[in-house]
């Protein structure tokens, strides 16, 4: 039984030090990620053996949510009231927002249908900042080189490509909405690195870059022709008699009641899965984060990739217990902060790729060199008192969220380290999208997070959130453009792929009475809420 | 810890009674003792503003207003959750604004009803992230938007102090018009000016 220090007994411990050297030993071991990362445990992952992707590995939970049977049935449509748009967005996070913004400005008829509010996402939620080469000693180029890097090389490179060279302008178009950046005294826009880069690119707004970011995005498609259905998360996607993309299944959380979007173009941007808590791990993830967009694309036949890799986002906050999980910004490590064990000595070089520090981080505590929360949760220091005292006043001045998670906890993060763990935090593959955010089904786009190809096996800090509007802003135009070249609307519009997966599941000997998209997680329950009883029950997926 | 976690403290949500174990927030104690919620939940780190709550604690007649995701459960506590925020009536777009001489103006049309504040002071007291709304939108009314988009940093638009209002003013959209003609108008960084420069005249490729 491995043994980690208790937390009272190293919080006495701890020495608040400027400076630490980080022992030569401390380099990395070829079989790091190997041994120690979550994406490396074999038994975690099963082929799928349904659907198009048939024959490649998937993390078990998410197969089980991809293999399961549609919530509804045509009958469950009888008399339900129709609408029609040119594009329909689903899910309004930065992505959303950002798709029916440039698909509204092109002249479509958006409508934007949204699980919770209108912003409630994993934008929000962002902290770090936005990747964009802007310094006069970085290029696009070098910005591209870091993304493949961090990718492990597995991932698309024309989409990576565009995404690098759009992030100058998509920094102009954030401005332009009335988003606020941290800027120096003479108005020049302020840097700093991320973890696996090689120039200081990651553009930020104190450690709220999110929250400002989607409040600024949020205003603006309030304020203007965008239609938003909040409360109305997506069941089922509509098809029509070629199996392309045609629309979506609403159903409303206000009146219970289903309806239907006919649309000629489709956007998912539902982001990721983190409120599966895949191998039993806290997330830093959204409450609406269950992977609702890739059950709707993958039934209507969308291609996936790299359903086996997602991001353990290295500090997540892993004491007080009700806090578990909570996201720390990679800004910290960024400014300096140092990671120790329970012997106040370094481990790893701090700005590493993402999945080298999440492995680290794993293997101190799994070798009895980390901290004991009780509780079974354990960690290592985040050294935030070492940047303090390198530039007092730092904290306050950069990282106000920080300063307010510390009030929760109890703890000034001044003076006191924070503990922390690896935290579910993004699903790196999805749908397969090409430079447009076009699926393989025509009609049906996707954007942010819940694609793929863009970051590969290892995201890096502040791609996402230049990924979000890059590729947002691409698909909203792409979507309009693909609605205007229609004369009609086509004239039979159902749910003829449902019968098909059905057929399929069947045929393969898979359990029919699993049901999906989850909608949310297990633990809210909501399916057995009786104030819902517009749904049908969920049965429970295990995983 | 584990004395805290014997412990049961208990509180009425939503007028339902509820027992959970101390160092629970409002909504993981919902979960905990097995009702389901849905509405509200957001971020459930404090940032998204949807989960907000009426709190009244033993032996008080106050009544505060709190995110339910941060708020730990104390004994006796009343707990509501207030749902569906009112959307913003106003609309406006940055592009009509023709230039920033014009932003008072504009703003004056737009919020008509900001410079009819009582000072009854409720739009500050509701604010669960403690931002001076009052003063935020008395700046804004006197043209001074940049200083008053600064006090909404924190700003996690909850809609809370526009509930509050009696004059139908919604602060946090003034809060919000404030940041946002500040960085439409005067963020102009040399750096990316720059480099959108060189990129347009295509000095910048991506060899793949």
């Amino acid at each position: 039984m491995i043994k980690n220090a208790p937390y009272h007994e190293a919080v006495r411990d701890y020495e608040p030090l400027a400076e630490r050297p980080l022992p030569p030993a401390a380099g990395l071991r070829e079989d790091l990620l190997h041994r120690y990362h979550p994406d490396y445990r074999p038994d975690c992952f099963t082929k799928l053996t349904v659907g198009p992707n048939a024959g490649d590995p998937c993390h078990r939970r998410l197969a089980g949510i991809l293999q399961s049977d549609s919530r509804i049935d045509e009958a469950d449509l009888a008399a339900s009231p129709e609408e029609e748009a040119d594009v329909l967005v689903i899910g309004g996070g930065g992505a959303g927002c950002s798709a029916a913004l440039e698909a509204s400005r092109a002249g479509a008829r958006v409508i934007l249908a949204t699980k919770l509010r209108l912003g409630d996402s994993n934008t929000v939620m962002a902290e770090g900042g936005i990747q964009a080469s802007i310094d006069k000693d970085d290029t696009p180029q070098m910005h591209y080189e870091d993304t493949v890097k961090g990718a492990h090389g597995q991932l698309d490179r024309g989409l990576a490509a565009q995404m690098v060279m759009d992030g100058p302008d998509v920094i102009r178009w954030l401005i332009q909405q009335g988003m606020q950046f941290d800027l120096d005294e003479y108005g020049d826009l302020l840097t700093r690195r991320a973890g696996g880069t090689s120039a200081p690119r990651v553009l930020y707004f104190r450690d709220y870059t999110g929250l400002e970011m989607m409040r600024v995005l949020r205003e603006a498609v309030f304020n203007g022709d965008v239609e938003v259905r909040d409360y109305c998360p997506a069941v089922e996607l509509l098809s029509d008699q070629s199996g392309h993309c045609a629309g979506a299944v609403l159903s409303s959380l206000k009146n219970y009641k289903y309806s239907l979007v006919k649309a000629r173009s489709v956007i998912i941007a539902t982001g990721g899965i983190g409120r599966l808590h895949l191998n039993g791990f806290p997330t830093s993830n959204h409450f609406g984060a269950v992977g609702d967009g890739l059950v709707l694309a993958y039934r209507l036949g969308a291609r996936l990739r790299d359903l086996d890799t997602f991001q353990y986002h290295p500090s997540g906050l892993a004491y007080p217990p009700h806090l578990a999980g909570t996201l720390i910004t990679e800004g910290l490590r960024s400014a300096g902060a140092y990671l120790l064990n329970a012997a106040g000595e370094r481990f790893i070089d701090e700005l590493k790729e993402r999945d080298q520090i999440a492995a680290a981080i794993i293997r101190e505590c799994a070798e009895g060199r980390g901290i004991d929360a009780g509780h079974g949760q354990c960690g290592v220091w985040l050294d935030t008192p070492s940047v303090e005292r390198r530039r007092p006043g730092v904290i306050e001045r950069r990282f106000p969220k920080l300063l307010h998670l510390g009030t929760k906890c109890g703890i000034d993060p001044r003076e006191q380290p924070m503990l922390i763990y690896p935290t579910l935090h993004y699903q790196n593959g999805g749908v397969v999208i090409n430079k447009r955010g076009a699926s393989s089904v025509p009609g049906l786009y996707c954007v942010g997070e819940v694609c793929g190809g863009v970051h590969g096996r290892n995201r890096l800090m502040g791609n996402a959130l230049l990924e979000i509007i890059s590729f947002g802003r691409r698909a909203g135009a792409a979507a309009a453009k693909r609605a205007h070249g229609f004369a009609r609307t086509p004239k039979k519009i159902a749910m003829e792929h449902l019968s098909a997966f059905r057929r399929e599941l069947m045929l393969a000997k898979m359990p029919l009475d699993r049901t999906s998209p989850l909608l949310f997680p297990e633990y809210a329950k909501f399916d057995n809420d009786s104030d819902y009883d517009g749904l049908r029950r969920n049965a429970r997926v295990d995983g | 810890m584990s004395e805290d976690k014997a412990k049961l403290i208990n509180l009425t949500i939503n007028g339902k009674d509820i027992s959970a174990p101390a160092s629970l927030s409002i909504f993981q104690a919902l979960w905990h003792a097995g009702y389901p919620r849905v509405k509200g939940a957001g971020c459930l780190q404090g940032v998204c503003g949807s989960c907000r709550v009426f709190v009244r604690r033993a032996d008080s007649n106050e009544v505060t207003t709190e995110l339910g995701c941060e708020l730990l459960i104390e004994e006796g506590m009343d707990v509501n959750f207030l749902i569906y925020p009112i959307p913003p009536h106003q609309t406006y777009q940055l592009s009509d604004i023709p230039n920033s001489w014009e932003v008072q103006v504009k703003f004056h049309d737009i919020f008509p009803e900001a410079d009819q504040c009582r000072h009854c002071g409720g739009c500050s007291t509701t604010c669960p992230k403690d931002i001076e709304v009052e003063r935020g939108v008395a700046l804004a009314c006197e043209g001074r938007f940049q200083e008053a988009g600064e006090l909404f940093v924190e700003c996690v638009m909850c809609n809370l102090c526009q509930t509050a209002c009696p004059e139908l003013i919604t602060p946090n959209h003034v809060a919000m018009f404030s940041r946002r003609v500040t960085a439409y108008f005067h963020t102009r960084p040399s750096n990316l000016i720059n480099r959108l420069g060189k990129m347009h005249r295509g000095e910048l490729q991506v060899v793949e």
